[in-house]
């Protein structure tokens, strides 16, 4: 399979590491607060679109800083970073975390989204279905709350693990407990979700123990008119787990981005 | 060997009934269930603690130091400001040192007024250390004590303290973490124009830093007296770029001891409680000593190499007597052991932990006696001996 192509770009002071395939239009993936498991399964998205993984400031390849503290820091990299490539228009898609950088960015930025993918957002408080707090789970059962197939891991963590692979970790939780330590969801979303008004999918694992799939309802009730996919059997990592992740953004964002 | 040479004694209120099934639980902190705490024995622990920090005064040491931390037995004392009410109204001239609340768990300014009360209720007899707050403080307090911003925080909270205690009120303070519109505390501190201030540490070039910044005095903490000693001329040297000379009495060492007739015994004696004191009490996940952004990736992976190694080889007693984590035996022996560090470390100042973990009253009773009528005056013998 091809690769991705790598650049860097200096946006508002923090170098922000981007790997890019593909000649379609843009399509900006937002990951989630981790890059163990890497990029590569979004692969097939660069056959119709131009691919854009960004690593966020604190993450993967990316440069720290530790003044990038609020979703809103997030969403102005993402809008320097847009404007660096010269893109208008766009797919948006984020997962996890990035799901809610990426639900922020919808609601400013809603002029300029062919469509958006949000894929287990994380950043709703539904009482009934609440977000795991990963930082307090002990270490060793992080893994079986992120994914329902563990082989997702296979190859992509020493065993046992290195002194410097666990630092890379640990400097990856400080990254999102700048933005998340204090609480396990952001406290004015909902109130804003109503200006998305765009295509928006709401894609999900149906064993998700981290953000769980009885959320879906809530983002359902807040963005009118968002459709819904979820996955039998996968759980957070979804596309680590199932290539059907994929081939759903792939799917629904062709319908609308014909640019 | 300095003739002005100091004895503190910390007691860190142990809440010494051990659960049942200890092995049960990962952690004495944290996490471990306040389900095992009772009442009635936590009730008999602050008497006899009391009557442990008289007789400390009775026996002639300089100093009683108290402390801070939440959600473990390693502590009974959440708020030390508390404790050193009752002890000051328990006490009569005995220097007390709070050492202390973690300026990030409260707000600065309440701080400067709560130590300025201790200091004027106790006719000045305070010295106050200041913690970074370990990291399981971290993981028990509100998590919007966020600690990615646990230093910078910190270091501003002492600004405003200090700013409150020696530059006449009102004032305002305007910080990233703080803004006083009237930083005006009533009461001052008795003592003017501030009681003596110790940064605590485990020896980090950021707490080291923040000492000679804030011309402060320096005390590290439950680390082998080798890291002391490095943290303490890493401390002189940058002290001498500024221009200012690091005193003795600036210095802490701090040590757990247990003395008795022989070596044997003291042996026989201590070293059943001093274990637990490190099996138990110091029981603790690697991931709540290190809450996220509480170190650098640099730092923590230091912390990560080392931990391997631990896991490699468990700390022994011998290794432990080896380290300087703890000085035990006959008098004679552990006033050489005590008078060698404080050599070492050009210090006049050390910091005793004489009851320890589950250890009973008469022991510990009997220990601080020792110390007091036999290794004290070998220590001093040597500091006034011509040379």
């Amino acid at each position: 399979m091809t690769a991705f192509k790598q650049a860097r770009f200096e946006l508002a002071g923090v170098e922000v590491a981007v790997s890019e395939l593909g000649d379609g239009p843009p399509l900006l993936f937002l990951h989630g607060a981790g890059t163990v498991t890497g990029f590569d399964a979004l692969l097939p998205l660069a056959g119709h679109f131009r691919l854009i993984v960004p690593n966020h400031p604190g993450f993967g390849a990316s440069s720290d800083d530790p003044q990038i503290r609020s979703v809103h820091d997030y969403e102005r990299i993402y809008l320097d970073l847009l404007d660096a490539l010269g893109i208008d228009e766009l797919t948006l898609a984020g997962h996890s975390m990035g799901g809610w950088i990426a639900a922020t960015l919808a609601i400013s930025q809603r002029a300029r989204l062919h469509s958006l993918v949000l894929a287990a957002p994380w950043g709703l408080r539904v009482a009934e279905h609440p977000t795991v707090d990963l930082f307090s789970l002990p270490d060793a059962e992080v893994p079986a709350y992120l994914a329902a197939d563990l082989s997702v891991f296979a190859g992509k963590a020493p065993d046992p693990p290195t002194p410097d692979w666990l630092a890379d970790r640990y400097r990856e939780s400080t990254s999102a407990a700048r933005l998340l330590w204090a609480h396990t969801y952001d406290q004015s979303l909902a109130r804003w979700l109503h200006r998305i008004e765009v295509p928006t999918l709401l894609l999900w694992g149906e064993s998700d123990r981290v953000v769980p799939v009885g959320q879906l309802g809530s983002w359902q009730s807040y963005i009118s008119g968002a459709s819904a996919c979820t996955l039998p059997g996968v759980g957070h990592l979804l596309f680590d787990e199932s290539p059907e992740a994929v081939e759903a953004i792939d799917e629904f964002a062709l319908r609308y981005a014909d640019g | 060997m300095f003739d002005d040479i100091e004895f503190y004694v910390f007691n860190h209120h142990h809440y010494g009934k051990l659960p049942d099934r200890i092995d049960d639980y990962a952690s004495s902190w944290v996490d471990y269930p306040n389900s095992e705490f009772d009442p009635q024995v936590g009730h008999e622990l602050y008497e006899r603690y009391t009557r442990e920090l008289k007789l400390v005064e009775e026996l002639g040491f300089d100093a009683i130091a108290l402390n801070e931390h939440h959600n473990t037995a390693y502590s009974l004392q959440p708020s030390p400001t508390v404790r050193a009410g009752h002890v000051i109204a328990s006490t009569e001239k005995i220097k007390i040192l709070v050492s202390g609340i973690p300026l990030n768990l409260s707000m600065p300014n309440r701080v400067a007024e709560e130590y300025a009360m201790l200091d004027v209720m106790s006719g000045g007899r305070m010295e106050f250390g200041f913690p970074l707050g370990t990291g399981m403080e971290y993981w028990s307090n509100a998590a919007q004590i966020n600690p990615t911003t646990a230093r910078e925080r910190f270091r501003e909270g002492l600004q405003v303290l200090l700013q409150a205690w020696e530059q006449p009120g009102p004032t305002s303070f305007e910080g990233e973490h703080f803004f006083y519109r009237f930083l005006n505390p009533w009461p001052r501190p008795y003592q003017q124009p501030r009681p003596k201030i110790y940064i605590v540490g485990s020896g980090s070039p950021e707490t080291v830093d923040l000492a000679v910044e804030f011309d402060a005095g320096y005390s590290v903490v439950f680390v082998p007296i080798a890291n002391q000693l490095r943290a303490f001329e890493s401390l002189r040297e940058k002290c001498a770029a500024r221009g200012r000379t690091l005193r003795p009495q600036d210095l802490l060492i701090t040590t757990i001891v247990y003395v008795a007739d022989t070596d044997e015994e003291a042996e026989r004696e201590g070293r059943p409680h001093i274990e637990r004191f490190f099996s138990w009490f110091h029981r603790v996940q690697p991931k709540y000593l290190s809450p996220p952004g509480y170190v650098s990736r640099e730092n923590y992976l230091r912390l990560a190499s080392s931990a391997a190694l631990a896991e490699a080889k468990e700390s022994t007693w011998e290794d432990m007597l080896a380290l300087g984590r703890i000085a035990c035996g006959s008098p004679d022996t552990v006033a050489d052991t005590l008078s060698r560090w404080a050599e070492e470390a050009q210090c006049s100042r050390v910091l005793l932990q004489l009851s320890s973990a589950d250890m009973p009253e008469e022991k510990a009773v009997k220990n601080m006696t020792l110390f007091a009528k036999e290794v004290i005056p070998r220590i001093r013998a040597r500091a006034t001996a011509p040379a």
